[in-house]
């Protein structure tokens, strides 16, 4: 009887930390993360204890008499957005409740939520181009600025893609997609096009903020996870240097003022 | 008010929240809640802009609502409300001071010229503008959770329930 609740709860923690840890990979903030973990935990009759690193998860789960019956910790290893990941995790874990799930059929369905696709890298590419123009109108750009805005988009983040396949930094795949998309921009400036460049430089790197960082930081920090918080909020920072200096690199490039 | 401005960037604000959404691998069905919710986001913005408010009170109004909305919308599309939020809100980043602040800040390095002292108002100017904006915008995402005071979102309910 002991061992078959032990090899249940060894089971259970697999699984929590497996679900805590793609949460975490893929931009959920911290307290989304133990809301979840916990949530199936209670509903297993055992009481979890969490601590979320900004690399890893650990967990102890106790049973109703308090011992201790399992302790672990899973590490992640690449950290890429991925709101159907989070939104298909959170869906999960009301459905187990509400439908009596066991351990296996929740790790099932977890698998087949991690298995969806992304959206076709055209797609991708083509609205996130058609955002980079949509932001270049409302900085107050014209069809012109908004049509280079468009292809400086669709290369810098072409570019950025290739970059993150190849497994570079992620830092440095952010300054290869800015200086790219800089460069695009601004050679239409250097080619004399009658354009107001600053709307088209700024906002051809605008695909490349940290968003989610930046606001998983303010919510982490009023959650009271100042540490998770801060380490996000630097994150972000990185980023916007990496930002910061490829558009430098290209002004530096065509000697623009 | 210039009303064709303002929709017209509404609009586009739309679409680069829907662009976002996509590139954050939203589950489809709330692509078209994330459009709606940028264009709302956006348009509550450039309205206040227009009515001579600063640039942080009219974005942090434009995340406040886009806050607010995500609470129904998590509901009647089963998303976590942060799903529909941050890319709705991600139009009312403010690019172009952010380029202004660190082009004002490598201007900063250089000789101290006569202008030096116009340079660095600017820059301070134009920084601290961003720096409230993107706290503003983060805040108003996250406000409309805490307010509510509940675990989770589906614990919320707007209007009382008749039993």
């Amino acid at each position: 009887m002991y061992q078959q609740e032990n090899k249940e709860a060894k089971e259970l923690g697999s699984l929590l930390l497996d679900v805590g840890a793609n949460l975490l990979s893929s931009g959920a903030s911290c307290s989304r993360i133990r809301i979840t973990m916990r949530r199936l935990a209670t509903f297993f009759n055992y009481t979890a204890h969490i601590s979320v690193a900004p690399k890893s998860i650990s967990l102890t789960l106790n049973d109703e008499t308090d011992n201790a019956i399992f302790s672990g910790m899973r590490s992640i290893a690449a950290q890429g957005v991925n709101f159907k990941t989070i939104s298909g995790i959170s869906r999960l874990s009301w459905q187990a409740l509400e439908q009596n799930f066991s351990v296996q059929q929740i790790r099932d369905e977890l698998n087949r939520l991690l298995s969806l696709p992304h959206y076709p890298r055209l797609v991708i590419l083509f609205f996130v181009s058609l955002a980079g123009s949509g932001f270049c109108f409302t900085f107050g750009g014209k069809l012109p600025e908004m049509v280079i805005t468009f292809g400086a988009t669709f290369c810098g983040l072409f570019i950025r893609q290739e970059a993150i396949k190849k497994k570079f930094n992620p830092y440095i795949c952010a300054f290869m997609g800015s200086l790219v998309a800089s460069l695009f921009a601004g050679a239409f400036v250097k080619a004399g096009l009658d354009i107001n460049f600053e709307h088209a430089f700024a906002t051809s790197v605008l695909f490349l903020i940290p968003g989610v960082p930046l606001i998983n930081c303010f919510t982490d920090l009023i959650d009271g996870n100042i540490l998770n918080g801060l380490i996000r909020g630097i994150n972000a920072l990185m980023f916007a240097l990496a930002i910061a200096l490829g558009l430098l690199s290209a002004m530096l490039i065509y000697n623009l003022k | 008010m210039d009303w064709i401005n303002i929709l017209g960037k509404a609009f586009w604000c739309g679409w680069g929240a829907l662009g976002f959404g996509i590139l954050f691998n939203v589950p489809p069905r709330t692509l078209f809640a994330i459009w709606i919710g940028g264009a709302m986001g956006g348009f509550l913005k450039f309205t206040l802009l227009q009515l001579t408010a600063g640039v942080v009170l009219a974005s942090f109004a434009g995340a406040l609502v886009v806050g607010f909305s995500s609470i129904p919308i998590a509901h009647f599309r089963h998303v976590p409300p942060m799903i529909f939020a941050i890319p709705s809100v991600i139009p009312l980043i403010p690019g172009v001071f952010a380029y202004r602040t660190m082009l004002g800040l490598m201007k900063l390095t250089g000789a101290i010229g006569p202008d030096y002292t116009q340079i660095l108002s600017e820059t301070v100017n134009n920084g601290s503008k961003t720096l409230f904006v993107i706290m503003s915008l983060a805040m108003g995402v996250a406000v409309p959770m805490h307010l509510m005071r509940k675990e989770s979102v589906k614990n919320i309910s707007l209007y009382k329930k008749r039993n």
